[in-house]
């Protein structure tokens, strides 16, 4: 009866392959190694431009993903973490002598990552600390509340945003006038970023994460501390985000406090409804459905002539996150994981194999 | 473990293991709970019986550390818990089920009596696997043959019949090893055959581990309990063994009514 | 995996939450903008900015294809001027889309044999325009919504993309910051502010292909301390100004000028912009017997509503005791009553109605014979006169920088080689004889502009309108020295209040009923 205990070497490392070799994550795998290729064919500026910013929003859109899937918290700030790890960068390596605003202290830009992250990890050990005993939409509107305070606080701390913002803010020599680089950097840190989570799901840290989703109240009945364990899941995903916002700042070459205003940040959170907030890979594919409709959406000639251009782009993308709502609440990644359903079962049925039924049960994945 | 627990409960093999004071419960002007005073001993089998509203569920919570009374004392193996939240009570050996399960309704039946494990291990914050984790999988695997969910072990909770999830809601308190278990209606919602399996298990339970039961299932109550404690309206109103309770008129007017035998009616 | 329906709901609610905010955002972005100084912005509804020679190759699908408009362009990068437009579609000022697109294009349809697109819209580009023997092309109209992130985003799409390599914008302030830092890193591409006022993106920055052909917010300010204090008779002033870059270099305008001939400033507040209660900050400034004036800075929504906080906290709300800059606007009077008629007010890149010179004639009827109509806040977001659009600052600012560009470019040549050098010459050493007076570059290619001073005054049906009183000739960006690189750029504290000696003083033109007396 014992299933796996006892199973022999062979077998077991053959059911290994045979999940790793999961129609995710072959497809994962391809479009990882499209993406590392792009270079090679793609312009200058969908490279640069667009996959880049597809990336960094990707990344930062995972640790929502992460934070919701996982953790069951919808989480609105962590535009604003990413934009704490922007700021602290800009002060710490613009010069003293350049021309711009902020602290200016010049530091090596490298040493300025670390403090970055170490400052943006605190925050949000804090601000995760003082959300973690809510949950649901009190739980959104806690992180809402943090946004709109992290942006008003950047604003009238005036030393440390200039207001006007920190320009002039290059990337280290690494990436400076490599974007592609940087392009590179962020697909390889994309899939750390991806594995990682995935991974994290399996441990014992992610299953008790998972088991605070599902049923908080149990949880402490086991003995878990239900609000330390959300404050570090919101910690690490507040570190990636970190990431994310180290490598926007680099790409933008500058940060203010509108970059972290209540605009991006829904843009973010429609990023993660676009992919599907349950499906770590919706993350960057809503990043892509995102930038790429904000960049070539006007260029369609047909969209000229019904009015719709750059300054109907909200607009469009509402409406694009409205029908993906109705179809598929789990996003595109949902939509596409019903497609790939809808396929089996009709391979099945074309077959006459009678396995169909509880296979499509079982079917559903995080 | 507390070395004060470990002396407590050394003195007496009999020792009290639990001892509730003048526990009482107050929602804004609703009592809940009027002035309940329980001991359990070591090895005790006690069922708690009376009708919705009696404050059965309310005492559980109070015990469980769900909620915290209004006034009044309760003490764990000689530790004062009164003020201590819900998540220490496993530390002491406590474990529950409760009325409407609750499951990880998205994880396995495998991963969900693994999770019943660890809370109280202070392995979950890890990051990697280890031995112990190898032994908490085994001993998941053997509790989901123990309440027969052993061809089910990779199914997703939330997918599990009800029945089913009633027997995982057991074995998830069953599989920390418990000194003190605390079955807040485990036969309801369970066919007749499941009940009798239920009772089956609850009698084969290691004769150390105490067990406090709510039950509206008079059968699998009287039964599994060698004490029992009636309650209406938020106070403690007959108690005694089940021979006893089974002709107490008193019990009969005010739960069992006259002419509903022993079957219990459920919600 | 399964979900407890709760979370599955909220989820649901998050998506239509986002959906509405979204639809919010598009629907309301200009409503509460500082638009309007002269006319109250309405809602707009921008019209279909169409994309102007949509290159057919750009098919969203086939991103591949991008790499062949990219050789194309690197082809005829000489041959041809690729131009990219930075409009401002969204946000406070986004109903002055269409009034800079149409600015920037008159100079081609005017000057460069254009045509426009499309008579009732300036969205649709123009074509046909030639300069010295060189085809102008629009490939690319920006769309900004006032924040730096945004304009980054529209102008390296326009260049990296589009290959623009010359781009005229963009709008307001700390885009024009992020456009010039942006600027050094593509010297390839020549760049022309639109009409951001901030004083940083020149003095500062100073990107060697950033020129700038209109005045900074300080400088729109010129002749208003000199006229109050030596006219009007204010000693001391007290000001409230929004907190951040053009409310900051608006002030600097200000307090430069009246500490230089000997005022004092003794209170300065600063209300966070889009303050909606502004009683708290008005609390903070002098008692009206205490100072003798105030000088307003507060744009967009915060005029009316801080206007009204004062009237509230300190009872009256006199002409002679209050001046502005350049939102100080006669539709104040519809809200605050005619007693506020007699104050003086900042100029801005354009004159009001009142002076009207033959060139100025020229000028709008250049306007009114490329278009039929424009969308704009001059008349109300409907189809209106172009003239009334030209009429206006940001219509101007872009128009003179477009003009600078043919001026110069004609006058090399259409010589376009060596990253435009000759071209990058001529722009800095040319003199424009403009419709609102003569604009010449200093050596950070910063204006040198004349600018005037206007006052509210009541017209014989007792409205009160903008009257121009003196005209300053020559207002250059350093006031005298108060403004340098070397010193703090303007914020809450800076400029300390001194006096010193300013090339204007004492020579400013007055007007009379709209006649220069020189």
């Amino acid at each position: 009866m014992s299933p796996t205990g006892a199973a022999p070497g062979r077998a077991q490392s053959r059911r290994t392959l045979r999940r790793l070799l999961s129609a995710r994550n072959v497809v994962v795998a391809a479009a990882t190694a499209l993406a590392l290729l792009l270079p090679l064919f793609g312009s200058n500026f969908f490279v640069e431009f667009v996959m880049t910013r597809t990336m960094i929003l990707g990344i930062a859109a995972a640790t929502i993903v992460f934070l919701a899937a996982y953790g069951g918290m919808v989480s609105l700030a962590q535009y604003l973490l990413a934009g704490v790890a922007g700021f602290m960068v800009g002060n710490a390596v613009v010069a003293q002598d350049a021309w711009s605003k902020g602290l200016k202290l010049g530091w090596n830009p490298w040493v300025a990552v670390l403090f970055a992250l170490a400052v943006t990890t605190a925050v949000a050990f804090v601000l995760g600390a003082l959300a973690s005993r809510t949950t649901g939409i009190y739980f959104l509107m806690i992180t809402l509340t943090y946004a709109v305070i992290g942006y008003y606080v950047f604003g009238s701390i005036t030393p440390l945003s200039g207001f006007g913002g920190i320009t002039g803010i290059d990337p280290p020599g690494l990436f400076e006038d490599h974007p592609q680089r940087m392009y590179l950097a962020l697909v390889v840190l994309s899939v750390l970023v991806y594995v990682a989570f995935r991974v994290l799901a399996v441990t014992p840290f992610g299953l008790a994460l998972q088991g605070i989703r599902d049923d908080p109240v149990r949880m402490a009945s086991l003995g878990f501390n239900v609000s330390l364990h959300r404050t570090l899941a919101f910690t690490l995903a507040g570190f990636t985000a970190g990431l994310a916002g180290v490598f926007n700042v680099w790409w933008n070459g500058q940060i203010d406090p509108t970059s972290i205003s209540i605009g991006p940040t829904l843009d973010l959170l429609i990023v993660a409804v676009i992919g599907g907030t349950l499906s770590l890979e919706g993350a960057w594919l809503g990043a892509f459905v995102f930038v790429a409709a904000n960049n070539y959406l006007r260029n369609l000639p047909l969209v000229d002539h019904i009015g719709i251009t750059e300054a109907r782009f909200n607009t469009i993308v509402g409406v694009l996150v409205l029908l993906i709502m109705i179809l598929s609440p789990d996003g595109l990644a949902g939509i596409i994981d019903r497609i790939r359903l809808g396929l089996r079962r009709l391979v099945h049925l074309s077959r006459g194999s009678g396995a169909g039924p509880a296979e499509a049960a079982a079917g559903s994945k995080p | 473990m507390n070395t004060d627990a470990a002396a407590a409960a050394s003195a007496d093999r009999r020792g009290s293991l639990l001892n509730l004071e003048a526990v009482v419960v107050a929602f804004g002007g609703l009592q809940a709970l009027g002035g309940v005073d329980l001991q359990v001993w070591k090895g005790d089998r006690l069922a708690l019986l009376g009708p919705n509203g009696a404050g059965k569920t309310t005492l559980f919570n109070v015990i469980a550390g769900d909620v915290k009374p209004t006034s009044g004392r309760v003490t764990i193996k000689g530790i004062d818990c009164t003020e201590l939240p819900a998540r220490f009570r496993p530390r002491l050996g406590v474990a529950r089920t409760y009325q409407k399960t609750r499951l990880f309704r998205g994880l396995t039946v495998e991963d969900n009596l693994y999770l019943a494990q660890t809370g109280r291990s202070g392995r979950h914050l890890a990051l990697l696997r280890s031995g112990v984790d190898a032994e908490f999988r085994e001993r998941a695997r053997a509790m989901a043959e123990t309440v027969w969910l052993a061809d089910v072990i990779g199914v997703t909770a939330g997918d599990l019949s009800h029945g089913q999830q009633r027997q995982l809601e057991i074995g998830m308190a069953l599989v920390t090893g418990p000194e003190f278990v605390m079955l807040d209606e485990p036969a309801s919602g369970l066919s007749r055959g499941e009940r009798e399996r239920l009772v089956q298990l609850l009698l084969s339970l290691d004769p150390d581990i105490t067990l406090l039961l709510i039950e509206h299932d008079m059968d699998v109550a009287l039964r599994a309990a060698q004490r029992v404690m009636v309650m209406n309206e938020g106070e403690t109103v007959a108690s005694g063994t089940p021979d006893e309770i089974r002709v107490d008129p008193l019990v009969h007017a005010i739960y069992l009514g006259s002419e509903a035998g022993l079957r219990g009616a459920d919600p | 995996m399964r979900y407890k329906p709760t979370f599955r709901r909220l989820l649901s609610l998050v998506g239509i939450v986002a959906v509405f905010a979204l639809l919010a955002a598009s629907c309301g972005d200009d409503d509460d903008g500082e638009a309007a100084p002269a006319t109250t912005a309405a809602p707009a509804e921008p019209e279909a900015p169409a994309e102007p020679e949509a290159e057919p190759e750009a098919e969203p699908e086939e991103m591949e294809e991008m790499e062949e408009m990219e050789e194309m362009e690197e082809m005829d990068d000489h041959a041809l001027v690729h131009l990219g437009i930075l409009g401002e579609c969204e946000g406070a000022f986004g109903a002055f889309h269409e009034d800079v697109v149409a600015g920037a294009s008159l100079p081609f349809i005017t000057f460069a044999g254009g045509t426009s697109n499309s008579p009732t819209s300036a969205l649709e580009g123009f074509s046909g325009a030639v300069v010295a023997g060189v085809p102008i092309e629009v490939v690319g109209i920006g769309c900004g919504d006032d924040t730096p992130d945004r304009i980054i985003q529209e102008v390296r799409k326009i260049v990296e993309q589009d290959g623009a390599n010359v781009v005229i914008g963009p709008l307001s302030g700390d885009e024009s910051i992020a456009i010039a830092n942006y600027a050094k890193d593509h010297p390839d591409v020549t760049f022309l502010n639109g009409i951001a006022g901030a004083q940083e993106t020149t003095m500062v920055v100073q990107a060697p292909n950033f020129f700038r052909f209109n005045g900074d917010g300080a400088q729109w300010n010129a002749g208003l301390g000199d006229i109050l204090h030596n006219e009007a008779g204010w000693d001391t002033a007290a000001v409230i100004a929004d907190d951040y870059s053009f409310g900051w270099t608006s002030t600097a305008g200000f307090i430069a000028e009246f500490c230089a001939v000997g005022g004092e400033v003794i209170s300065r507040v600063f209300p966070p912009l889009g303050t909606t209660d502004y009683s708290s900050f008005v609390q903070q400034l002098p008692d009206p017997d205490e100072v003798d004036g105030y000088f307003w800075a507060v744009g967009g929504s915060g005029t009316n509503a801080s206007l009204e906080a004062f009237l509230a906290a300190k009872g009256d709300l006199t002409g002679d005791q209050h001046a502005g800059n350049l939102f100080f606007s006669p539709a104040l009077a519809a809200a605050l009553g005619t007693d506020i008629a007699g104050a003086y007010v900042g100029g801005f890149a354009t004159l009001p109605g009142d002076v009207s010179t033959p060139a100025i004639q020229e000028y709008l009827a250049s306007a009114e014979a490329a278009w039929d109509s424009l969308v704009s806040p001059m008349s109300g977001m409907e189809p209106g006169s172009p003239a009334a659009a030209a009429g206006f600052g940001f219509f101007y600012g872009f128009y003179s920088s477009a003009l600078a560009f043919i001026m110069a470019l004609e006058q090399v040549g259409g010589d376009l080689s060596d990253n435009h050098a000759a071209l990058r010459d001529a722009l800095a050493n040319i003199e424009i004889d403009g419709p609102y007076g003569t604009i010449t570059l200093d050596e950070n290619r910063q204006a040198i502009v004349d600018t005037s001073v206007q006052q509210l005054v009541l017209n014989d049906a007792d409205e009160v309108v903008s009257q121009t009183v003196a005209l300053i000739p020559a207002v250059d960006q350093s006031f005298g020295g108060t403004f340098s690189p070397q010193t703090p750029p303007p914020d809450r504290e800076n400029p300390v209040c001194e006096t010193r000696d300013l090339p204007w003083a004492g020579n400013a033109i007055p007007v009379v009923d709209g006649v220069p007396q020189s």
